[in-house]
C-alpha cells in the first residue's frame, strides 16, 4: 500500500501549500483604484443581461459607478458599500449569493454530497483493503 | 406555396412515425423500414421546404417575417432558418429523425433490440413533432401582405454561431437515442456487451458533437459579446453543460466492459439523466423561465407543453429503470487505486459538479416562488463550488488511463509520484514570482501535471512499441491524447484568466498608446456601409519595439432594420496571446478603446479541438 501511503501525504502538501498561498493572496490590496474594480466586478448591472457593473456603460451601471466611487473616496468599506447596494437594489444586484439561511442549502448542498461520497468510497475502499 | 408543402410534409411524417409504431408488432420488417426512411424523407424535405422559403425571402410564411430580411447576405438566409423558435424546433425534429434512420443501418444489434430502439427513438420523435405542429408551428401563413420581413437578430449574424445549433442539436438531440438504446437495452433484458458496444460508439459521437458546439459558442461568445470571456456562467451556457458533464460521465462508464450488473444500471441512469437534462434545459429557455439569447419569443403555452413532455418522458423512463433493472448480487472491484476507482471517482465528481450546477441555475427560480425574492447566482458561486469539486478529478484524470484494472499497481508509480511533487514545487516558485492567484497556482500546477503525465505515458508506450507502429497505436493511446487535450485547455482558461491584463484608454485618430515593449497606433476612423448594416471600423496598428506587428480592427455595426448596435472586437491571434480590442463610445472627440492581452487563450481552443478529435477517433475501436 505504498502508493496509497504517498499519495495522502502529497495531498496533505499540497493542502498547506494552497493555505499559505491564500493567506498571501488576500493581504495584498488597499488602493482606491483595485477596490473600486474588484466591487465593480461583483456587481450585476441590473439593465444588461448577465454583464457585470464593472464591464457594462449602461446609464445605470454609469450611476452604480459613481456611488461605489464616491463612497470610496469617502473612505468606506468594501462591505459597507456592498451592504448599501444590497440594501437599496435588493440581493440580486450580487453574483455571488450572499451566505444567509435562504441560501444556505444552495452553499452547503455541494459540500454536502461531496463529502458523503467521499467518506462513502472510503469506507469501501477500506473494506476491500481490509478483506483482501 | 412552400409553406404548405412543408407543413404536409411534416403532418406526413408524423403520420408515418404513427404507422412505425402501428406496425412494429407486424411480422414484416419491410414495410417497417420503408416508414422509417419514408419518415425521415418527409421531415428532410419539410425542412428544406421551410430553408428555401427563407432563401427566397417568402414573406406570406409567418416564421419568415418575423425572422428574416430581403437585404440578409444568403449565407444567414440559409442559417436563419434555425435562428428562431419554431424553425430551431424543425431541426430539432429532423436530427432526431436522422439519428433514427441512421440507426436502422446498425448491423451489430440483434433485430428485436435495434426495432426497439426504433419505436422509442420514435415515439419521442412523435411527442415533439406534436409539440411543433401544435404549439410552434414554423408554417403558418401571414395574414396580411407584406413586402419586407423584420429581419434576425443581428447577433445571430456571424458565420461560427449560425452553424452552431446543427452542430450542438447533434449532441443534445442526439442524447434522445441514447435514451432509446438504454430503454430498449431495459426492455428486451438484453444488456449484453454489443450492447454496450453500440451504445457507447453513439453515446461518444453526441457526446464529441455536443462539446463542438458548445466550444463554437463559446468562441462566439469571446469575440462577439465583447467582455474579453468566453464563459459566463449564464443559464444557458450551463443547461448546455449539464447534459455534457454528465455525457462525460457516460463515455467514461462505458470504457467499463466487464459485467459487473450495479454498472450497466449506472449507465442506463446515466443515459436516461443525459436526455432528461437536454430537455429540461430547452423547457427552461424556451419557456422563458431563464432570459437569454436563446429565449426566442417566451411563450407560456409552449413553456408548460415542453413541461408535459419532459415530465412523460423522464417519468416512463425511470419507471421503466425501476421495474426493469436487474438487481445486482455481484461485488465490483473497488481498490485503492484501479481503474474501476478512477471510473467511479471521476463519475461521482460529475454527477456531483452536475447537481450543484443544476442547484445553482434553479436556485433563483424557486427562492423566487417561494418567498419572492430575486438573487442572482452568477459566477462566483460557480467558481468556489464546482471547481473544488472537479479538483480531485483533475489531479486523477493524468494517470487514470495507465492504471490496470484488477490490481491496484500503478506501472512507474513512484516516479509519477516525485514527478507531481517536483512539478508543485516548480510552479510554486513560479506562482511567487509572477504574484499569481491562488487559482492560478492550482490551475496552472494541474494542467502542467496533466500534460506532462500524458505525455509521458504516450511516450512510454512509444518505446514498446517503437518497431510496429500503426494506427492502433493511436487508438490505443486515445484516453491519454483526450487528456492532454484537457490539460492544455485547463492550462489556457487559467492562464487566460488569471494573467489578463486589461487597458481602458481613450485615444484620438493618430494618437498612440503605449503598454509593455509594445505601441498601438490609433492610425484611421473608416465608416463602411455593407447591404444589411452600417459599421465604423478603427483601425489600429500594433507594433512591438517599432517592428510591425498586426493590424487590428475592432468594429461597431449598426443593424438599420432592428435598430441594434453590436460590437465586432478585433483580435489578433499571437500564439502565446490574444491582443482583444473593444471599440466604445465616441466622447469629446475621443474613442474610448479597451484592450486586453490574453495570454495563451489559444490553448483553450487547441485544447477543446484535441478532445474532439480524440472523442471521433474513439468512435473507431
Amino acid at each position: 500500500m505504498k502508493l496509497y501511503h504517498y499519495s495522502s501525504k502529497v495531498v496533505f502538501i499540497i493542502l498547506v501549500i494552497i493555505y499559505t498561498l491564500n493567506t498571501n493572496h488576500l493581504q495584498a490590496k488597499n488602493n482606491v483604484d483595485e477596490d473600486f474594480e474588484e466591487i465593480t466586478k461583483k456587481l450585476r448591472c441590473m439593465t444588461c443581461q448577465n454583464q457585470s457593473i464593472y464591464d457594462s456603460e449602461t446609464e445605470f451601471a454609469q450611476d452604480i459607478k459613481k456611488i461605489i466611487m464616491n463612497k470610496l473616496n469617502k473612505g468606506k468599506s468594501q462591505k459597507e458599500i456592498l451592504d448599501f447596494l444590497v440594501a437599496r437594489y435588493g440581493e440580486y444586484i450580487l453574483f455571488e449569493p450572499q451566505f444567509n439561511k435562504k441560501n444556505m442549502f444552495l452553499w452547503i448542498f455541494p459540500f454536502f454530497i461531496f463529502c458523503i461520497s467521499a467518506i462513502f468510497l472510503f469506507i469501501r475502499i477500506n473494506k476491500n483493503r481490509i478483506s483482501k | 406555396m412552400l409553406s404548405q408543402i412543408g407543413f404536409v410534409f411534416l403532418l406526413l411524417s408524423f403520420i408515418s412515425g404513427l404507422g412505425i409504431v402501428f406496425f412494429y408488432n407486424l411480422k414484416k420488417n419491410k414495410l417497417f423500414y420503408y416508414l422509417v426512411y419514408l419518415s425521415f424523407l418527409s421531415i428532410v424535405i419539410s425542412f428544406l421546404s421551410l430553408m428555401a422559403s427563407y432563401i427566397i425571402s417568402d414573406f406570406s410564411n409567418y416564421n419568415v417575417f418575423q425572422n428574416s430580411h430581403s437585404s440578409m447576405p444568403l449565407l444567414y438566409k440559409i442559417t436563419g432558418t434555425w435562428g428562431n423558435h419554431e424553425g430551431s424546433m424543425l431541426l430539432w425534429l429532423l436530427i432526431m429523425n436522422l439519428y433514427n434512420f441512421l440507426f436502422s443501418f446498425n448491423k451489430i444489434l440483434q433485430e428485436k433490440l435495434k426495432k426497439l430502439t426504433i419505436l422509442f427513438q420514435t415515439l419521442l420523435f412523435l411527442l415533439f413533432c406534436a409539440y411543433v405542429i401544435f404549439t410552434s408551428n414554423p408554417f403558418l401563413m401571414n395574414s396580411i401582405n407584406v413586402e419586407e420581413g423584420l429581419g434576425l437578430n443581428p447577433i445571430l449574424q456571424d458565420f461560427s454561431l449560425s452553424i452552431h445549433p446543427p452542430i450542438l442539436y447533434s449532441g443534445y438531440v442526439g442524447f434522445s437515442i441514447i435514451l432509446s438504446l438504454a430503454l430498449s437495452g431495459l426492455f428486451a433484458g438484453q444488456l449484453d456487451n454489443k450492447w454496450i458496444k453500440t451504445l457507447r460508439k453513439w453515446s461518444l459521437f453526441c457526446w464529441s458533437m455536443l462539446t463542438a458546439g458548445i466550444v463554437l459558442g463559446s468562441y462566439w461568445a469571446y469575440y462577439e459579446l465583447g467582455w474579453g470571456g468566453w464563459w459566463f456562467w449564464d443559464p444557458v451556457e450551463n443547461i448546455s453543460l449539464m447534459p455534457w458533464i454528465a455525457g462525460l460521465a457516460l463515455v467514461h462508464s462505458l470504457i467499463i466492459n466487464n459485467k459487473a450488473i450495479i454498472l450497466k444500471n449506472w449507465i442506463i441512469f446515466l443515459s436516461i439523466l443525459c436526455f432528461a437534462l437536454s430537455i429540461l434545459g430547452t423547457f427552461l429557455v424556451r419557456s422563458g423561465i431563464l432570459t437569454s439569447v436563446h429565449t426566442f419569443a417566451a411563450d407560456y403555452t409552449r413553456g408548460i407543453f415542453i413541461l408535459i413532455i419532459f415530465l412523460v418522458i423522464v417519468g416512463f423512463s425511470f419507471l421503466i429503470f425501476i421495474i426493469k433493472s436487474s438487481e445486482n448480487k455481484e461485488k465490483i472491484n473497488i481498490l485503492f487505486i484501479n481503474k474501476t476507482t478512477a471510473i467511479i471517482i471521476n463519475n461521482l465528481v460529475m454527477i456531483i459538479a452536475c447537481s450543484t450546477i443544476l442547484l445553482g441555475t434553479l436556485y433563483p427560480i424557486i427562492i423566487e416562488v417561494l418567498i419572492n425574492q430575486r438573487i442572482s447566482v452568477g459566477a462566483p458561486y460557480y467558481n468556489s463550488t464546482v471547481l473544488p469539486i472537479l479538483l480531485p478529478g483533475f489531479l486523477l484524470m493524468s494517470v487514470a488511463p495507465a492504471l490496470s484494472w484488477t490490481t491496484n499497481k500503478l506501472n512507474n508509480g513512484k516516479f509519477y509520484l516525485y514527478f507531481f511533487i517536483l512539478i508543485s514545487f516548480v510552479v510554486l516558485i513560479f506562482s511567487f514570482i509572477s504574484e499569481s492567484s491562488v487559482w492560478g497556482f492550482v490551475g496552472i500546477l494541474l494542467a502542467v501535471w496533466i500534460i506532462i503525465s500524458s505525455l509521458f505515458s504516450i511516450f512510454i508506450n512509444l518505446l514498446k512499441n517503437i518497431k510496429n507502429l500503426k494506427f492502433n497505436f493511436i487508438l490505443k493511446n486515445n484516453a491519454f491524447i483526450a487528456h492532454l487535450g484537457v490539460g492544455i485547455a485547463i492550462l489556457g482558461i487559467t492562464c487566460s484568466t488569471v494573467f489578463k491584463t486589461e487597458y481602458k484608454k481613450n485615444m484620438n485618430v493618430e494618437e498612440s498608446f503605449y503598454f509593455k515593449s509594445y505601441e498601438l497606433k490609433f492610425e484611421s476612423l473608416n465608416i463602411v456601409e455593407e447591404n444589411n448594416f452600417q459599421s465604423i471600423i478603427g483601425s489600429f496598428i500594433l507594433y512591438k519595439k517599432d517592428k510591425f506587428l498586426s493590424k487590428i480592427e475592432p468594429e461597431k455595426r449598426y443593424y438599420d432594420v432592428s435598430k441594434i448596435i453590436t460590437t465586432e472586437a478585433g483580435i489578433y491571434h499571437h500564439p502565446f496571446q490574444d491582443f482583444y480590442m473593444i471599440l466604445g463610445d465616441n466622447n469629446n472627440e475621443r474613442w474610448s478603446i479597451i484592450l486586453y492581452q490574453n495570454p495563451l487563450v489559444s490553448l483553450i481552443w487547441l485544447g477543446t479541438f484535441i478532445m474532439i478529435i480524440s472523442g471521433f477517433i474513439g468512435l473507431k475501436k
